[in-house]
């Protein structure tokens, strides 16, 4: 493939802002819990304190300080996303690709597998096995990369299906190359933009269900989320204090999800020739 | 054969779904009546009444036996009792059902339309002003998750300027008939319908422009443009309509996220669907209702992606020989 996304990312505006966005919430979630003061759980009892030198964001109704909790909101925000996209696609690129080389029954049998998944409502099922397991964050990451390979590895068994009609895999079967040979030596590098965009698009998926989750109210109530705090907000929104107690954490995902739909966006264009810029007719 | 294969599809999807709702209360720990009925029925709960659903459930059975007793109840429509409303889950569903229809419908119409038209337009001059600004702006929107945009809306119209009412399907206790009770009903059903639209037009959007932008490249496009047919023609009933299939496709998909969206947007409004029941069961640990709503709303989104398949291979032949 001769497309060079480094260079699609770059003149796209949309994307620069994806990855510039990214870095700050990543940075903030690394080094903003050194630089604040207080803990996200630990209550004082100023409830509903309007925004001031102290508490920058105010206080909610059990006066824990929200710019804390919006902090570490954007860890776990990132540790869901990164790591359930993480997962899922490892799974997808296991799978994909062992479908596509094996064929056969187990290719068939696979394919079914995922395309019932894939017309499956994910949240619906989430929402049930939550509501009864009462997930701590492990097994909430587990869950959401278990219910979201099916499409990525749709994907990529059609480009790895694509790729092993190619003259140079075949070469290298006729030398008696095996299959994982075949996978780690020449499909998975050429998958690699593939890899990356359903990373991507898996980034958002676990980001948005993981705030929706929390805004039902069936995440682990231990841990700070942005979707937990609106849920908490939201009580409370005919007060003024969802000037800076729902808003802010509703924005911060809001910016998330859109600067990782920015880059995904891009690569998807980047990917997807027919989309390539050209003459207009 | 297509056919075939996606009907194996379902029937997998649907044994999954069956199944997860029959395993996940029983391998709960402890009692499983506890874990079928949720916290209410403990309250009401009389030895007699207990034998009732061990042998309702043939809970003393293997549990092979305990899945055919299962299946039996669910064919016959009997989705459990709720200790919680003290009614049957079936009846609660059906009740809060046409609200769901209603908000679910119509933001699948309206965002559908809209989203066809809007990517028609856009990538018929793809590149220029219009199509950039239609793009960054649905990309924008699409990008806010729906109960956001829905708080964001409540708070806007029904907290800060009153226009909307905060929550609910209709003015309670006003009697209202006729055209009052129409009007009443579409006032309280706008900003939930604005909120679930506005998230959900990006997808069909994005889908008819970038096929619109391969459709353009066709010979039959510049033929009909030789012929010195009007733009508006060429847009519309050579490109547009070739740019559609795609979008009836991914109806069934667009379907099963406008539900999961609902879900999330009647919360914020206090919209008494069936997301808000999930929500209110969610509470209330009304399993019964948890169950019979997620089940519901899980087939309905299977019927839904089945027929848009079979109808598929209706309006294009070539999909019919390409298997």
């Amino acid at each position: 493939m001769h497309i060079n996304p480094k260079q699609e990312i770059r003149r796209s505006k949309f994307a620069m802002f994806g990855i510039g966005m990214l870095l700050l919430l990543l940075i903030i979630a690394i080094f903003g819990p050194l630089l604040i003061p207080y803990q996200p759980h630990s209550q004082t009892p100023f409830a509903f304190e309007p925004p001031s030198f102290n508490h920058w964001l105010g206080t909610n109704h059990v006066g824990q300080d929200i710019l804390s909790q919006l902090i570490y909101g954007a860890r776990t925000s990132l540790l869901v996303g990164f790591s359930v996209a993480l997962l899922a696609i490892i799974l997808s690129a296991i799978i994909g690709t062992s479908a596509a080389l094996a064929g056969g029954l187990y290719d068939k049998i696979v394919m079914r597998i995922v395309d019932a998944f894939i017309v499956i409502p994910a949240i619906i099922v989430i929402i049930l096995v939550a509501a009864y397991l009462k997930p701590n964050l492990l097994v909430l990451i587990l869950l959401l990369a278990l219910l979201g390979w099916q499409d990525g590895a749709r994907t990529i068994r059609a480009q790895a299906l694509s790729l092993k009609e190619l003259g140079h895999i075949s070469a290298a079967r006729s030398f008696g190359a095996s299959n994982l040979y075949l996978i780690f030596r020449h499909i998975l590098p050429d998958l690699v933009p593939i890899l990356v965009m359903g990373f991507i698009y898996g980034v958002r998926r676990a980001v948005f269900m993981e705030a929706g989750l929390a805004f039902l109210g069936i995440a682990d109530p231990t841990i700070v989320s942005w979707g937990m705090m609106m849920h908490e907000a939201l009580d409370f929104c005919y007060l003024d204090v969802w000037r800076w107690w729902l808003i802010p954490p509703g924005v911060a995902l809001s910016l998330t999800i859109l600067a990782v739909t920015g880059i995904g966006h891009t690569l998807e264009g980047a990917l997807d020739p027919r989309l390539r810029r050209e003459a207009n007719a | 054969m297509f056919t075939k294969q996606s009907i194996i599809t379902y029937i997998i999807a649907f044994l999954f779904i069956l199944a997860l709702n029959f395993f996940l209360p029983r391998m709960m720990p402890g009692d499983p009546i506890m874990a079928i009925y949720g916290n209410e029925a403990l309250i009401a709960m009389t030895p007699e009444l207990k034998a009732h659903l061990i042998e309702r459930f043939a809970l003393d059975q293997p549990l092979w036996q305990q899945f055919g007793a299962y299946l039996l109840a669910l064919v016959q429509g009997d989705l459990g009792y709720s200790y919680y409303y003290n009614a049957p889950v079936s009846s609660i569903v059906l009740g809060r059902l046409p609200w769901t229809l209603l908000l679910v419908g119509t933001a699948l119409i309206i965002s559908t339309l809209l989203g066809i038209v809007l990517g028609i337009e856009s990538g018929w001059r793809r590149g220029s002003r219009r199509d950039k600004s239609l793009l960054t702006g649905l990309m924008t929107v699409s990008g806010f998750p729906d109960f956001f945009l829905g708080i964001l809306l409540l708070i806007g119209f029904g907290v800060t300027w009153g226009i909307f009412p905060l929550s609910g399907a209709i003015t309670p206790y006003a009697g209202l008939s006729g055209a009052a009770l129409v009007l009443d009903v579409l006032h309280h059903l706008f900003l939930p319908l604005t909120a679930l639209t506005l998230c959900h037009i990006g997808a069909s959007y994005l889908l008819t422009r970038n096929t619109m932008v391969s459709v353009l490249k066709n010979p039959y496009i510049l033929m009909a443009k030789s012929k010195g047919l009007p733009d508006r023609a060429v847009r519309y009933k050579h490109a547009g309509r070739n740019a559609l299939l795609p979008v009836v496709t991914r109806t069934g998909i667009q379907l099963g996220r406008l539900v999961t969206g609902a879900i999330f947007v009647e919360i914020v409004f206090a919209y008494p669907g069936l997301g808000y029941l999930t929500y209110e069961a969610l509470l209330a640990r009304d399993y019964p209702v948890l169950q019979g709503v997620l089940l519901i709303v899980a087939v309905s989104v299977l019927i839904a992606n089945f027929l848009v398949d079979l109808s598929y291979s209706k309006l294009d032949p070539r999909i019919r020989y390409a298997h």
